[in-house]
């Protein structure tokens, strides 16, 4: 079932567009996870989601209905959908308290909300600060006590912006345990955002990627700035500021002459164990940092200058043997190479 | 210096003694500035939360026409509501001048600006995430209001107290709008500018101890709610 739909979505600010969303659909009880840089508008799009703000136009519509931005209508589906926020803030009073405020505010019987409430702590290991003044947690603690606190009111969505993003080792390890069960559990849909490439991929395969207020198709990663070269007619290279040169495809220089970025399609770069010797064209020798499985890939992170990424099949990852520490060779055919 | 010195030593004992006179004044004081104050927060703390709350078109000037106000002088208040409450007034039938209620009126006029302003102030220091967390836990406008009210509340209280003092201690008001009459209108700052005027300075210096102890209670309420609102 269709939970969102967006169409020609526009938020504009101070007269710039910060987000401009053609068309996107997100669908009931999965996990979304918004990927992208500063500023790519991640943050703007959750707003629109937990409808905590409006487009400057466009259609959203939640389980088909059309979304009219009236604040009555706002406030009821404000109480399907619940968003926790980067930084969350608590309020001056105890853990409990807190927890609870969403519970009074729909009614909720005082020993049905007692119950909630430790239910909730329970969940996130806070039940033991239950008593205590919300506002003196720590940065995870407080993390935790907000995700508690949204918990309690069993909503649809989930909407969490960063929800690692500043916080312990420890503590990221407990929120994204939270995340993973409530989605498997309760059936809750999630869409939260993150920089992190490899903790989206760790919750969900549905990655949304967010450049410039746009939905992009590249999988923010292997981007890179840099300018083109151009050696004779039939050769172009794009240098990467830091000096790493590759050669790009004729189709794609006749497509995006101007083009300042370059993006390396992790799932089309090769990788084998280093070989000295005379190499095919646009070779990369580089060393691998980390491994992570994901699905029936693994993503590994390589050091070649700059950090790269390639996904690799799992069989053909456990052929060629590559652990971290190794010097292999990444190869980019002219299919994974893009100018963006 | 002997003049000093022996006004401030009777004074002493008159405080200490309980002169009826005295305490007669001093309720009076209290009474009417409680009263004034009160009537003050109720309009001008939601007044604050609208101009707070509310986006609309001249918000800016409306926020310096309340800075204005906080200097607006005494006696050009007592003498706008003089003109209104008067026998020639138009609220003249009311029989107004030169009773309690005229004072308060005047002092709520006051100090109404001193409490939206502050209350404003407050608010404005309040972060934004407050209103947010409240609506996306489904709160409606006035509960996100009364969650934005408790973050603020010690902001809010120094505004009251500040405003309180202000009008315990002011003295063009009372004069003009109460007439100085005594076991009715008189206050700590009238019957002092009255003693003065006699040239008996006793009950004057004891009035002044009295006022000087309720401002320094005062700020010390200002400074410990102040203080808190750092938390």
């Amino acid at each position: 079932m269709i939970l969102y739909r967006l169409s020609d979505i526009q938020k504009v600010y101070l007269r710039r567009s910060v987000l401009d969303i053609a068309s996107l659909e997100i669908e009931a009880g999965k996990v979304y996870a918004l990927l992208g840089p500063n500023g790519a508008g991640k943050t703007t799009l959750l707003n629109i989601l937990a409808f905590l703000d409006a487009p400057s136009c466009g259609d959203v519509s939640f389980r088909s209905q059309t979304v009219r931005y009236t604040e009555a209508a706002l406030q009821e589906l404000r109480k399907k959908v619940v968003m926790v926020d980067q930084h969350p803030i608590m309020f001056t009073t105890s853990v409990y308290k807190n927890v609870e405020f969403g519970l009074k505010i729909r009614g909720v019987p005082k020993i049905e909300r007692e119950r909630m409430v430790e239910e909730s702590l329970d969940r996130v290991g806070m039940r033991s600060f239950i008593s205590a003044p919300a506002h003196r947690l720590s940065g995870g603690e407080t993390q935790r006590v907000a995700l508690a606190r949204a918990l309690a009111l069993s909503p649809e969505v989930f909407l969490c912006d960063e929800p690692t993003s500043g916080i312990d080792a420890e503590n990221r390890e407990v929120v994204v345990d939270v995340l993973r069960q409530i989605n498997r559990e309760k059936q809750i849909s999630l869409i939260f955002t993150t920089h992190d490439r490899a903790q989206a991929s760790a919750l969900t395969s549905r990655i949304l990627v967010l450049e410039g207020g746009r939905l992009t198709a590249t999988a923010y990663e292997n981007v890179f700035t840099g300018v083109i070269e151009k050696h004779d007619d039939a050769l172009h290279r794009f240098r990467i500021r830091n000096g790493l040169s590759i050669e790009v495809p004729k189709n794609e220089i006749e497509k995006q002459a101007g083009s300042s970025k370059i993006y390396l399609d992790p799932a089309g770069l090769k990788m084998t164990p280093f070989i000295k010797g005379r190499q095919p064209a646009n070779t990369i020798k580089a060393t691998v940092i980390s491994t992570a499985v994901e699905n029936d890939y693994v993503r590994v992170v390589v050091d070649a200058g700059v950090s790269l990424t390639a996904l690799l099949p799992a069989a053909e990852y456990r052929e060629k043997r590559i652990i971290a520490g190794d010097t292999v060779q990444l190869i980019a055919p002219p299919e994974s190479i893009h100018l963006i | 210096m002997d003049l000093l010195i022996d006004s401030l030593v009777s004074a002493f004992f008159l405080v200490v003694s309980m002169d009826p006179e005295m305490l007669a004044i001093v309720g009076v004081s209290l009474k009417v500035s409680f009263g004034s104050t009160l009537i003050a927060a109720l309009i001008g703390i939601p007044a604050g939360f609208a101009v707070s709350f509310k986006e609309f078109s001249g918000k800016r000037i409306v926020v310096t026409v309340l800075n204005t106000l906080l200097a607006l002088p005494t006696v050009v208040i007592g003498l706008m509501v003089y003109a209104f409450i008067s026998r020639r007034g138009i609220l003249g039938i009311f029989d107004l001048l030169y009773t309690q209620k005229a004072i308060i009126i005047g002092q709520v006029i006051l100090i109404v600006p001193v409490v939206t302003v502050f209350t404003l102030a407050a608010i404005s220091r309040i972060d934004e995430r407050y209103r947010k967390t409240a609506a996306t836990l489904g709160a409606n406008r006035l509960q996100t209001a009364w969650v934005v009210f408790r973050e603020a509340r010690f902001g809010i209280m120094a505004a009251v107290i500040a405003a309180y003092g202000r009008v315990i201690s002011e003295v063009g008001i009372s004069m003009m709008l109460g007439g100085n009459i005594k076991g009715f209108t008189r206050t700590m700052t009238t019957a002092m500018a009255l003693e003065y005027d006699k040239g008996a300075f006793t009950l004057a210096v004891a009035l002044g101890m009295i006022l000087l102890g309720f401002s320094f209670g005062m700020n010390l309420l200002f400074h410990y709610f102040q203080g808190r609102t750092r938390i």
